[in-house]
């Protein structure tokens, strides 16, 4: 998958102010953007509703800081990544150990159906990548919900190449662990 | 001598993020090495799996959302005003004297230097720094050295021919000591990747708020700039301590230690979550019964060795609790009796906990002993 590209008539409009343009952007990213921050929060709706909301006015309010010299989409990905981490900073309840579930019980205990087998297995994965350090967590989703290469993912962390790296390859160790069960389940044809 | 294994290198690997000859260098590896492997397919399930998150469609009443929140959107601050410059006089003076009193120290510093025990260096990213100097691609550690990384470097430290430990940005760490038996470091903050093998007590991290000692194995551990620490252990075990408050951490397990209290209770990461929340107020915020009865109410037969963790950590008629569940979890081998567990008798302790499925406690008891003296 291939970074999206911003038309620079529609970034330009957007300096000036065009709400249209602002929607046309909108409408592109938004997905994305509400899907990461849905998962970065562990499923909570009203605060992924809230930091897709920040993010879209960040985006316009401070349109004049992009200079052009990065693609677009990496600053995005920065305003999001930013407004991610600052979500603990703000006290904001990112991730409940009171709401955590077992991963593995989840499987157990509902129907054998494949359909619904992946969607348990796609919610036991995003509880897994929610319990993550947030560092981690955010490496983790940049990587899965847009197919960026670890230098982007450097560009818009604003870190090395090779922290990616290391972020990437320990959080996918702690998901290894959490997981385990899923793919026991998997395997077994549960 | 350390086999170079690949761990670090599966997640990327798994990507196609790595070189040509780091490709070539990791399947070759793989084909050979047995936990490497193993570790592969963990990695590879899990990339997998998380290959699965999808996209979820933002809800119709966002837009409107941004519209109102542009409408009452605030205008943006030019930048803060520049600080004003020192004279030049002053700013020639000040290095002129700078530049006479490093000359005049850096002579015997370099003498002092070279005759110290020293550790091999690699720089992995960035330009982390040895006592004031950068490293270039290698350099040395020495002891007394500082080792510090901003948030943009990385580094790999050899620790002599039994491991080696990868420094993470925003770390400062010491070396204390490098010896045939004892290598020591210190971590001040940030984060430590360590990778061991070697006998029990030959590497020790001192941290401010209690000593992990390495008990064969690998391991992150983290201090926070308060002092609070994280240890999480892969493989192996890690004996961590603070005046006598002790904690034995497995593989898959962690421990959070913090100043003035030393290590808490390690529990497995999976643990159950209430679990976790009530031994953190335990052991951290005087938690009491309370506290106690939600650890035990939660406590699964895995989580058996940090309820033997406990009965150290309570009293009275709370040991009695903890002896209880721990007793429903895993009930307590011949030779060991409830009298003697409430007073905490050391060969009992050591039979229970060899009861738990872990590896068995005279192995480890190792570290707390002498080291052998050598034949005269």
């Amino acid at each position: 998958m291939t970074m999206h590209k911003v038309d620079t008539g529609v970034i330009e409009s957007c300096r000036q102010g065009d709400r249209e343009a602002l929607r046309v952007i909108f409408e592109a990213y938004k997905d994305k953007v509400y899907s990461l921050a849905l998962c970065y929060l562990n499923g909570d709706v009203a605060a992924a509703k809230d930091l897709t909301q920040e993010v879209f006015i960040k985006l316009i309010t401070r349109l004049e800081q992009f200079r052009g010299d990065a693609e677009f989409t990496t600053w995005l990905y920065r305003v999001v990544a930013n407004a991610c981490l600052d979500e603990r900073r703000k006290g904001r309840r990112w991730f409940s150990l009171e709401d955590s579930v077992e991963v593995g019980h989840m499987v157990v205990r509902k129907s054998l159906e494949t359909l619904q087998l992946q969607k348990e297995m796609a919610d036991g994965v995003k509880s897994a990548v929610a319990q993550l350090k947030p560092k981690l967590r955010i490496a983790i989703l940049l990587k899965y919900f847009d197919d960026l290469s670890y230098q982007e993912i450097a560009s818009v962390l604003g870190c090395s190449v090779g922290t990616v790296a290391s972020r990437l390859n320990r959080g996918h160790r702690m998901l290894a662990r959490k997981l385990a069960h899923l793919r026991n389940s998997m395997n077994a044809g549960d | 001598m350390l086999e170079r294994h690949v761990a670090r290198q599966l997640t990327a690997y798994c990507h196609q993020e790595l070189t040509a000859a780091e490709f070539s260098r990791v399947q070759q590896h793989l084909e050979v090495c047995e936990p490497c492997r193993r570790e592969y397919d963990n990695i590879r399930a899990t990339v997998d799996l998380a290959s699965q998150l999808g996209l979820q469609e933002a809800p119709d009443s966002l837009w409107g959302d941004v519209v109102r929140g542009l409408d009452h959107a605030p205008v943006t601050s030019p930048g803060a005003p520049v600080g004003a410059a020192r004279p030049v006089w002053a700013r020639w003076a000040l290095t002129g004297a700078a530049l006479l009193l490093i000359s005049a120290l850096g002579a015997g510093w370099y003498h002092w230097r070279l005759s110290r025990p020293s550790w091999e260096v690699a720089r992995l990213e960035g330009k982390p720094k040895v006592g004031w100097s950068a490293i270039g691609e290698t350099g040395r550690i020495a002891v007394g050295d500082w080792l510090e990384t901003d948030s943009s470097s990385r580094a790999l430290i050899s620790v002599g021919d039994i491991g080696e430990v990868e420094v993470d940005p925003d770390t400062r760490v010491r070396m204390v000591q490098a010896r045939d038996t004892e290598h020591r470091l210190r971590l001040a903050r940030g984060t430590l990747h360590v990778t061991i093998s070697a006998p029990p007590r030959y590497f020790v991290v001192d941290t401010p708020s209690a000593v992990a000692t390495d008990l064969g194995c690998m391991y992150t551990i983290e201090v926070n700039r308060d002092g609070i620490g994280h240890l999480n252990v892969q493989y192996g075990w890690v004996a961590f301590e603070l005046n006598g408050r002790e904690s034995f951490v497995p593989a898959d397990a962690t421990c959070e230690t913090r100043p003035f209290v030393g290590p808490g209770t390690p529990h497995y990461e999976d643990a159950p979550a209430e679990l976790v929340a009530s031994l953190r107020r335990f052991d951290f915020e005087n938690g009491g019964g309370p506290e106690l009865a939600i650890v035990l109410s939660n406590a699964r037969k895995a989580d058996a060795f940090t309820l033997w963790h406990l009965l150290a950590r309570t009293a009275g008629e709370a040991r009695s609790r903890v002896y209880d569940h721990l007793a429903d979890l895993v009930p307590a081998p011949e030779g060991v009796t409830r009298e003697g567990i409430l007073r905490l008798d050391r060969d009992m302790l050591d039979l229970w906990w060899n009861a738990l499925g872990l590896d068995d406690a005279s192995w480890w008891r190792i570290w707390k002993g002498p080291f052998p003296q050598s034949p005269q």
